[in-house]
């Protein structure tokens, strides 16, 4: 072992905060701060800046601030922006951004950072991003503390991606003239946010230290963050049960471990943190099918199907039952007035009768093949799950489980297949991530996770059409409302259950972020609870 | 010691082995037989609660899974699963591995190098990866298993058959009936053949063990059929909820050790009674 290494699980043993440690200010002390905060993150990030993915995105964001997080409505919160305004014609919206604002490296931030982050990273190196980003065409800086993003088109839907874990601000000086998504600074970033970066040991640990620097004078409260990085999902549990890593966001153990962690008093296991990133499990009809066509049976499916049981068996608790495409915990497009389906056997018995399909003298009055989605054992225990559901309504299922590779060829190209279950993660706007799974100008041989059932309505692409176009946000409100009642009417496919993925921390510390897209803040708010 | 003349039978029953394997057999057959007779219904049913202890209620003798399945249903159709795929696999590793190893035991020459380099080939591929991939692009099913494994076992059969015939091949019975005008699949039908039997159906019994192995690890990676309740399906799915509920995982692992225990010591039994004029 080398002595680095060895020196650094020393330094590490420390941890877990005991005051016994002399600290540099009487500032930590009093608001709880130690020395070093040990945490965790699996699997161990691809890059840190720039590059999309959840890992990378929970330790970028203790480097890197953004212009504004939202609160648990979704409404804007400044950060690096004090405040912004619209003009009159929905074309232009100007950020004011903190003028005491200085990059790791001493060097001021300023509304040019802004600018070339706009148009040269997030429009061309993420595909979300160039969707959301679409219609901004410029950048103004009238001056270094003022930005103004010029757009073609009123977009309600750049108001959906402008966290620091979206709108991802680099420093103009470093990048500029170079391909962001390979500068070698991705894997070393040099940001603003609470946290510098100072080393990252490839399997071992990525290393932080405190911005004595920062804009929020007080924080952050430790004096190193260090992310330890444990492969094995077994060894993770250990260490947070002991104590050994205090934090750890991204789903860290197996459900049935979390909920065994969940009797712990020492640990907090829950999925707030992450509401913003809910993704929902459906369940797709092919309405290629003839016997699919008729919507009777698609809501016999619906009634037949006990989404409790789904969220309660299949993900022990750690999912709920969907109320439609929009998780409620998107309140801001959420339609609660959309129609719902209970669980009711006798119903959907009544519906399957009323459609023709008559039970046999074997009790089978439907048979149907259903492509299982095989990503984890919470999918395939809610495939065996749906399966002994239908039995009870007299339709017999039969599982099919291909890799993953042909299960989309299935699903997407050949569209070969009776029913499938499938995820998708809606994000924050529905434009984003809904209206793919009902649009029919999203029904494209080849393409993934797009509109797998099939289904295309008139009144449906219409009213979709008129949410991309919709320039007043509360004529597009209601255009989204419009749009879940619908898709609930005409079910072309069933929301089963929203899932969240799961945070583990420890019950001692304090300041954790709580809300919709908190597991993606950074830890300069969290402390030690005395 | 015994005797060689005592007939095979004899031989096998005075193997502690042979007693021993058979003992074990037989409690996956009357495992087998519950499925026939006091557990017809489907053993996928959910229709308990979840997390029942074994020996806590009696309609659950051995309790219910995560999803409030009744283990005892389930395990005594993986019975059934486990042996019929042992079984058929095994029968399919011996047809085609009989096949290459006689052929090219028997004739020599440029077909013994066909046969050897294709049985090296295959040799030369990891068995379990093989069938991951071949039941992965057949889709998972009772069929494409037992297909997979026994396209991917046959080449131990060919590799013992074929220096056996090759030594029959030299034997004085087989000249004869060669200069007597017999012609060549007449020879292996009814010289060769029934003297390589007995070797083959020791390795058989082994093969099976290792059948029921694969068939448990392909059902652990979750590529068994899905319709179907299988041992290791069970196991891959009790994995995860080992410190809560061990019952689920530990019963079928217990299964499948008693299942390929018995048809190995079957092996080395019939092995040891046939070979004992060897020693």
């Amino acid at each position: 072992m080398s002595s680095t290494r060895r020196d650094f699980i020393l330094r590490t043993v420390l941890v877990g905060g005991t005051s016994a440690l002399p600290f540099a200010s009487d500032v930590f002390a009093q608001a709880g701060g130690g020395r070093n905060l040990v945490v965790n993150v699996a699997p161990e990030p691809s890059a840190l800046a720039i590059v999309n993915g959840l890992p990378n995105q929970i330790v970028n964001a203790n480097i890197f601030d953004g212009l504004v997080t939202y609160d648990s409505n979704y409404k804007l919160v400044p950060q690096l922006a004090q405040r912004w305004e619209t003009s009159a014609d929905g074309l232009s919206i100007t950020f004011h951004l903190r003028p005491d604002v200085r990059w790791h490296d001493g060097t001021p931030f300023t509304s040019a950072d802004v600018a070339y982050s706009a148009l040269e990273v997030v429009k061309k190196t993420s595909a979300l991003g160039a969707n959301a980003f679409a219609a901004v065409k410029g950048v103004d800086t009238p001056d270094a503390h003022t930005a103004v993003l010029r757009l073609a088109f009123p977009a309600p839907v750049v108001w959906s991606y402008l966290h620091g874990q979206q709108f991802n601000i680099v420093p103009r000086h470093l990048y500029a003239g170079s391909d962001p998504l390979t500068h070698p600074r991705n894997a070393s970033p040099l940001g603003n946010g609470p946290y510098r970066f100072k080393e990252w040991v490839r399997g071992s640990h990525i290393a932080l230290v405190r911005n004595s620097d920062y804009w929020d004078k007080q924080k952050p409260y430790f004096e190193t963050l260090t992310f330890k990085i444990i492969p094995d999902a077994g060894a993770r549990e250990a260490a947070l049960e002991s104590g050994e890593i205090l934090y750890s966001p991204h789903s860290p153990v197996p459900l049935s471990s979390a909920r065994r962690l969940a009797k712990s008093k020492d640990v907090v296991v829950d999925t707030k943190g992450w509401e913003g990133l809910t993704k929902v499990f459906f369940f797709d009809f092919n309405l290629k099918k003839k016997v699919f066509q008729d919507v009777r049976v698609r809501r016999a499916f619906a009634h037949a199907i006990d989404r409790q049981a789904i969220s309660n068996v299949a993900w022990f608790g750690f999912a709920k039952p969907s109320r439609g495409p929009i998780p409620p915990e998107q309140k801001q497009h959420f339609n609660a007035e959309a129609p719902d389906y209970a669980f009711d056997p006798k119903k959907a018995e009544a519906l399957l009768d009323e459609a023709g399909l008559r039970r046999g003298a074997d009790g089978v009055r439907l048979r149907i093949n259903h492509v299982n989605h095989t990503f984890g054992e919470e999918y395939r225990r809610a495939g065996d799950l749906i399966k002994q559901q239908l039995k009870q309504v007299g339709v017999e299922v039969e599982l099919i489980n291909y890799d993953t590779a042909t299960q989309l060829r299935k699903l997407f190209t050949d569209r070969d297949f009776d029913t499938s279950a499938i995820d998708y993660a809606p994000g924050l706007d529905p434009q984003i991530g809904v209206i793919r799974r009902f649009w029919s100008q999203s029904i494209k041989d080849g393409v993934p996770w797009s509109n797998g059932s099939n289904y295309a309505s008139a009144a449906t692409d219409a009213v979709i059409q008129g949410i991309v176009d919709a320039t007043d946000p509360q004529e597009r409100k209601k255009l989204i409302d419009r749009l879940q009642v619908l898709v609930q009417q005409d079910l072309p496919s069933i929301s089963l259950v929203n899932i969240n993925l799961v945070r583990i921390f420890s019950s001692k510390l304090k300041g954790v972020d709580q809300r919709p897209l908190g597991a993606l803040s950074g830890l300069g708010d969290v402390s030690l609870a005395r | 010691m015994t005797s060689e003349r005592s007939p095979l039978w004899r031989r096998l029953l005075r193997s502690p082995a042979f007693v021993t394997g058979t003992a074990l057999l037989a409690l996956s057959l009357v495992m087998i037989l519950m499925s026939a007779t006091f557990y017809r219904g489907n053993p996928l049913s959910v229709d308990s609660p979840p997390f029942i202890e074994p020996v806590t209620e009696a309609a659950h003798p051995l309790g219910t899974d995560m999803l409030g399945r009744d283990m005892l249903a389930q395990m005594v159709h993986g019975a059934r699963v486990s042996l019929l795929t042992g079984l058929v696999a095994a029968a399919v590793a011996v047809l085609l591995g009989a096949l290459l190893g006689v052929l090219g035991g028997y004739f020599g020459g440029w077909v013994d190098r066909a046969c050897t380099r294709i049985t090296e080939v295959f040799q030369t591929l990891p068995q379990l990866l093989l069938a991951i991939v071949l039941v992965a692009v057949l889709t998972p099913s009772l069929w494409s298993t037992m297909l997979a494994i026994g396209l991917t076992s046959w080449p131990q059969v060919a590799r013992v058959v074929r220096p056996e015939v090759m030594r029959l091949r030299q034997t004085d019975f087989v000249h004869a009936a060669a200069l007597s005008g017999m012609p060549p699949l007449r020879i292996i039908w009814h010289e060769v053949l029934p003297n390589v039997v007995p070797t083959v159906v020791a390795l058989a019994s082994v093969l099976v063990a290792t059948a029921i192995l694969t068939e448990s690890a392909l059902a652990f990676l979750g590529l068994g059929d899905p319709n179907l309740a299988s041992w290791g399906a069970m196991i891959g799915a009790g994995r995860s909820v080992l410190r809560d509920a061990w019952y689920v995982a530990a019963f079928p692992g217990f299964a499948i050790l008693a299942t390929v225990l018995a048809f190995a010591l079957i092996g080395n039994g019939i092995n040891d009674a046939l070979h004992l004029r060897r020693r």
